[in-house]
């Protein structure tokens, strides 16, 4: 019994060369068309005076599609006062380059936009950042209130290169010791970047989500791979988030709407009043430079905290001699927009326009200033938009519902998410 | 929802119907009307069992002339998976019709062997099916329990103790109280309507003091859904003490039943081994030492039988005891009627004859070459050999349990290798056509070690379903693999009414299926025998593997062609640190021949892929696993098929079959043997699909898929998934294709897209009024 018996009667494959050679270029066209094509200038489109463009509304209303849903959970009570991890993973699967330039590169990167994103949006609250390497975590920064300071230490010529294993046991184990003994009006939160696609640890991870979920932990998980199952379950069981970013702009996003505030448990719901100082800042001048801090730097330009007298170098943060929060008044208001954030604009369509017009013409102070009733102005930058529905359409037209002004989608996205005021309502008074 | 289906309304216990379910009852309703046959292939996960009994459920609601439905399942978790979505069935449906007598309840229960259903506390605990059985009838059968009756009469008679009928053992007799519960409450004993499953019925047969076996089978008679294994209906051996009472208007349904020729031809073949004759001499030597001890002792016995034989009275079923026990093994139809033959009648002559037969079967194992015969000139040698005829041996079954039941043997289990024996010997004198005889002195993969076996191998499936189909006025045969779906009545013979492929309307694309040629050197990998061996293949799969492992998350399962190749090519990985390298990323666990080991290694990968550590499962196609082991959800979100899973081609009875097949059916070999292949591999890939929720890559590991004759026999459900820009890929590309793929199934999505895969209650309605599914296409938006 050898191959030449086989080979005699039951010819099971016939030849290989009946493939048709048309069909596997077909293939393999198809093929290239599908993965290989990034051809950035099929995005270009010419309008009728010859001009190219790339047309954007697609994308833009893909954004405001999720500022919208942010808008509609305002009415939802958030925790102002944040306590979050930053766990970022450098382990064997951080050097990839299925994201430019590699995984890591890009990561930092966008972990650095989000941390100081981070603090703009909660003034009040605190982070720290840790790395998953060789199945262990390393703490890089304890949580503090500057982001100046967190940022300078994401540096990937610093942190040295991807290696081992990612324990998600760790990460938590880590979570659980450092935020369990933060003061309970605080949101405790963690948030890994997780590039591998398996976790090894030392025990149990599912022991760790548990000590998580009694400390009120809520674990969130941005991946950049594929559906982790752990991971999935772990953010499920404490009320956290799961994506996994498609490429570096959805990343972004993913990192990004975690800077908002999450809406608040009902464990931590109840009112509660907080002790806070308002310091004041002592003069530049270099002869008034004194040691300042933990670290006792000298430093000229530093708060002093009113209930112990102690120097600190920055705001916000938390006294080091007698831990009261020492922040100042422009943080605090700064977090108050969560509270009662700008209605959203609509898309402007020709109803709408005309409905609007009507409004406006019975406010003949502001159609004297601003040209208004063409809708052809955005109120916000007095640039022209386009008509709505009109052929080449640049971008979205928008109007907000109460005062009836037009704006662009740049300053849509200004308004919502930085400014937090309308331009509009403002002015009318409205 | 309850809804009209052509007239026919349908009790279905969810709020949604799928489209595919909904034209999957549509045929199944249509060829019920028919009263014919057929065949329906629906993809897994779309809620195949639950339309099946739902909608059979309904009509034998609306068509009281329907008779049972019969459900037949490979294995006992199957069952009880079926009566568990029955029960739901049922308690939906009872909401519409009311409880209690005349509200139309049904009853349904599973039925299994003994050894699954035995409550008795001493017989339970034996460990295989046989002696469970043969504990059985030592305290059931009937001359135990008349010489336990006589002492106890002559026990009351003499004014002496107690009788000990309640305490089971009378003087050293020893009874079942179970079955002597059930005999005395004889017809009176009567489950109420319900669904029962095996441990149900254990239950209640605890609780009544009734023995379940023999209620499920008592029954049997009064249900309207009986749920049991292939066996029950297609092994003549078996249908015949359990399933030939039933009527004829039965509906019989075959789940997954892709394999079902199998089933067919193995219930109809036989082995022989070595150990088997000389057991079956040892069982000789002790039946000619009870035969004198009988003739000594009451040799009115023998005579007895002697006479009833003369008078031809055993077919007429007027032997008393072990009734349910030794049914023919020949098919119903080719039973003879006929008074058994002189020169075996007297229990001396009959032993003669079997010592004869069996020395002649030794000599043959005797033989050092290969040898296939037909049964024609088997019989041709017998005869001139040893003056054995064709006639005689047909009835060899028969007499040796006539013979048994006359010697009063309970210890059944200790006969078993007489009995194949004589099974061997009717089913040779029976069948002139579609069988062949064929002698292997070694295993072909051990040449070195002697291990002569003789099989009687049936090489016609469509024998032992040819009474199914004949008997039963519909046969509903239905699994999610198919394909060619053409093929199946051919190889079994029949004319369905209905051949149906469906396909699952899904709301994303959640399968992948990818075919790999090539490695990323650009070798094409195979399988193919020239092929197989060369270590650039083996290392391409290798690092396939590796490369997987780093991308896809989880659970990744990988089927090899057989356990043969699949430790070579482990050895080769582990020379060349593949395995290590597969190791930084996932575990490792293999499947093995031993069911235990299996098992555990199944259980700590499953633990692995719950942890995150992420796994990978090493399997082979036609094994325990690749047939009966789910890799859904994270469990397998990639499934390899390395290679294509051809069936052992140098196997004898597989050359003797597609001989038959070629000859019989006019299906070509390579036709056979590709659709067999893929038919497996299917079966394997299709393991991790279990639900529309669920998403997975199937990875077709050969450049052999690209063929158009493999790639044609796939399931549909499979093709339209097969893009054309996967069906020619190297390993990087396909890395690249899986990354993509993960990225995307990854993200969050719509369960709720009623409309388009979900039909409700009130669509269902406008489609009906507007005249089927295809006159209003877009009935659901």
């Amino acid at each position: 019994m050898s191959a030449v018996d086989r080979a005699d009667d039951l010819e099971l494959d016939g030849d290989d060369d009946d493939i048709d050679e048309h069909e596997l270029r077909r293939q393999e066209e198809a093929y290239q068309r599908q993965y290989e094509n990034e051809q950035t200038w099929d995005q270009l489109q010419e309008d009728e005076f010859g001009n190219l463009f790339v047309d954007k509304t697609a994308e833009q209303r893909a954004r405001r599609k999720r500022l919208l849903s942010a808008a509609q959970s305002a009415r939802i009570r958030k925790g102002m006062i944040r306590y979050l991890l930053l766990v970022v993973d450098m382990s064997r699967a951080a050097s990839a380059q299925d994201l430019r330039p590699n995984r890591l590169a890009c990561i930092l990167g966008l972990c650095r936009s989000f941390i100081r994103e981070f603090f703009d949006q909660n003034p009040l609250s605190q982070l720290g950042i840790a790395i998953m390497r060789n199945g262990l975590v390393e703490k890089l920064t304890d949580l503090s209130g500057s982001p100046e300071a967190q940022v300078a230490k994401l540096d990937a010529g610093k942190l040295g290169s991807p290696a081992g294993d990612a324990s998600l046991q760790n990460a938590l184990d880590l979570s659980v010791s450092l935020l369990r003994s933060l003061p309970p009006y605080g949101h405790r939160e963690l948030l890994v970047v997780f590039s591998a696609l398996a976790t090894c640890d030392p025990g149990n991870v599912l022991d760790s989500a548990k000590a998580c979920k009694a400390n009120n932990i809520r674990v969130s998980v941005v991946g950049v791979a594929a559906e982790v199952y752990v991971c999935r379950r772990i953010t499920e069981e404490t009320g956290g988030t799961y994506g996994v970013a498609l490429n570096e702009t959805h990343l972004e996003q993913l990192l990004l709407a975690h800077s908002s505030p999450p809406p608040a448990t009902s464990a931590q719901a109840k009112a509660e009043l907080v002790r806070m100082g308002f310091p004041q800042r002592s003069t530049e001048e270099a002869s008034s430079a004194v040691f300042v801090g933990l670290e006792a730097r000298l430093l000229s330009g530093n708060y002093t905290c009113p209930r112990c007298k102690a120097r600190v170098p920055e705001l916000p943060c938390e006294c080091h001699i007698c831990g009261l929060t020492l922040i100042s008044s422009p943080h605090l208001a700064r977090s108050y927009h969560h509270l009662f954030p700008v209605p959203p604009y609509h898309e402007d369509s020709k109803e709408r326009a005309e409905e609007a017009a009507g409004v406006l013409i019975r406010q003949p102070a502001m159609r004297d200033e601003v040209p208004t009733s063409t809708g052809s102005y955005c109120f916000g930058c007095l640039r022209e938009v386009s008509q709505p529905g009109a052929a080449g359409q640049l971008h979205l037209t928008l109007r907000c519902g109460r005062c009836k002004q037009v704006f662009c989608f740049e300053c849509d996205a200004y308004v919502h998410e930085q400014l937090h005021n309308c331009p509009g309502c403002e002015f009318g008074g409205t | 929802m309850r809804f009209n289906l052509e007239g026919l309304t349908v009790y279905f216990p969810y709020e949604y119907i799928y489209p595919e379910q909904y034209r999957y009852m549509l045929e199944l309703k249509r060829a019920l009307d028919a009263r014919g046959h057929c065949l329906l292939e629906m993809p897994t996960g779309t809620g195949k069992t639950i339309t099946l009994l739902s909608l059979i459920t309904s009509y034998q609601l609306a068509h009281k002339e329907v008779g049972k439905l019969i459900y037949c399942t490979r294995t006992v978790p199957e069952m009880e998976k079926v009566l568990a979505e029955l029960a739901e069935l049922i308690e939906y449906r009872a909401k519409y019709l009311g409880r209690g007598p005349g509200s139309n309840e049904i009853l349904a229960l599973g039925l299994s062997s003994r050894k699954n259903l035995c409550i008795h506390p001493r017989v339970a605990e034996e460990g295989s099916r046989e002696s469970v059985d043969a504990g059985c009838r030592r305290l059931t059968a009937s001359w135990v329990r008349e010489r336990a009756a006589e002492r106890v009469s002559r026990g009351t008679t003499e004014g002496g103790e107690e009788g000990g009928s309640s305490g089971g053992a009378v003087g050293e007799i020893e009874l079942c109280d179970y079955f002597e519960g059930h005999e005395r409450a004889g017809v009176e004993a009567l489950l109420p309507p319900g669904v029962y499953t095996l441990s149900d019925l254990r239950d209640f047969g605890r609780k009544h003091g009734w023995c379940p076996y023999f209620l499920a089978r008592h029954m049997m008679a009064f249900a309207n859904v009986v749920v049991y294994n292939y066996q029950y209906m297609i092994d003549p051996k078996v249908s015949q003490m359990v399933s030939r009472e039933l009527e004829k208007e039965c509906v019989v349904v075959f789940d997954e039943a892709h394999n079902i020729d199998n089933v067919c031809i193995e219930a109809l073949s036989v082995n022989l081994r070595k150990q088997t004759l000389e057991a079956a001499g040892r069982n000789l030597g002790k039946l000619s030492n009870s035969i004198r001890r009988a003739r000594e002792a009451d040799a009115a016995r023998l005579q007895a039988e002697y006479n009833r034989l003369v008078a031809g009275l055993i077919a007429q079923g007027a032997l008393r005891g072990g009734e349910d026990w030794l049914a023919n093994p020949a098919l119903p139809a080719d039973v003879v009627q006929e008074t058994v033959p002189g020169n075996i009648r007297r229990a001396e002559h009959f032993m003669g004859f079997l010592h004869r037969f069996l020395a002649f079967l030794r000599d043959k194992m005797a033989s050092p070459v290969v040898t296939s015969q037909s049964p024609q000139v088997f019989l041709h040698e017998l005869q001139e050999r040893v003056q054995v005829d064709a006639k005689t041996l047909k009835f060899c079954y028969d007499r040796l349990s006539s013979l048994l039941k006359t010697l009063e043997i309970t210890n059944t289990d200790e006969f078993t290798p007489i009995q194949l024996v004589a099974d061997f010997a009717t089913l040779v004198g029976t069948y002139a056509k579609g069988f062949a005889i064929i002698m292997e002195p070694y295993d072909e993969r051990l040449p070195q070690v002697p291990d002569p076996v003789l099989q009687l191998s049936c090489l016609d499936a469509s024998l032992a379903m040819k009474p199914v189909f004949s008997k039963f006025q519909s046969v509903v045969i239905t699994s999610g693999t198919l394909s060619p779906i053409d093929l199946y009545p051919r190889i079994l013979n029949f004319n369905p009414v209905a051949i149906q492929s469906f396909q699952m309307t899904l709301t994303r694309d959640c399968l992948c299926p990818v075919v790999v040629t090539r490695g990323a050197d650009q070798m094409p990998m195979s399988t193919k025998f020239e092929m197989r061996g060369d270590p650039g293949v083996m290392r391409n799969y290798g690092r396939l593997l590796v490369d997987l492992s780093a991308v896809v998350p989880d659970g990744i399962v990988a089927f090899f062609v057989s356990y043969r190749y699949m430790d070579q090519i482990i050895a080769k990985w582990h020379d060349m640190g593949i395995l290590q390298e597969i190791m930084q990323h996932k575990l490792i666990f293999i499947e093995t021949q031993d069911v235990v080991e299996t098992t555990l290694a199944l259980d700590n990968f499953r633990r692995a892929c719950d942890s995150g550590r992420g796994a990978v499962f090493l399997s082979v196609a036609r094994g325990k696993v690749a047939e009966g082991i789910d890799f859904d959800r994270h469990y397998g979100r990639a499934v390899v098929m390395f290679g294509v899973p051809y069936q052992y081609t140098l196997s004898r009875i597989l050359r003797a079959r597609l001989e038959y097949l070629r000859e019989t059916f006019q299906i070509k070999e390579a036709d056979y043997l590709a659709f067999d292949a893929v038919r497996q591999a299917a079966q394997c890939v299709g393991r991790v699909i279990r639900s529309k929720a669920d998403y997975g890559m199937m990875i077709f590991a050969d450049k052999r898929y690209q063929r158009h004759d493999k790639r044609d026999k796939l399931p549909q459900w499979i093709t339209r998934h097969l893009k054309e820009a996967h069906m020619n890929l190297s390993t990087d590309m396909m890395v690249h294709v899986a990354r993509e793929f993960l990225r995307a199934m990854a993200q969050p999505y719509d369960r709720g897209a009623v409309g388009k895969s979900l039909l409700s209650e009130a669509a269902l309605a406008a489609l009906d009024a507007a005249g089927g599914l295809d006159g209003a296409g877009a009935a659901g938006a």
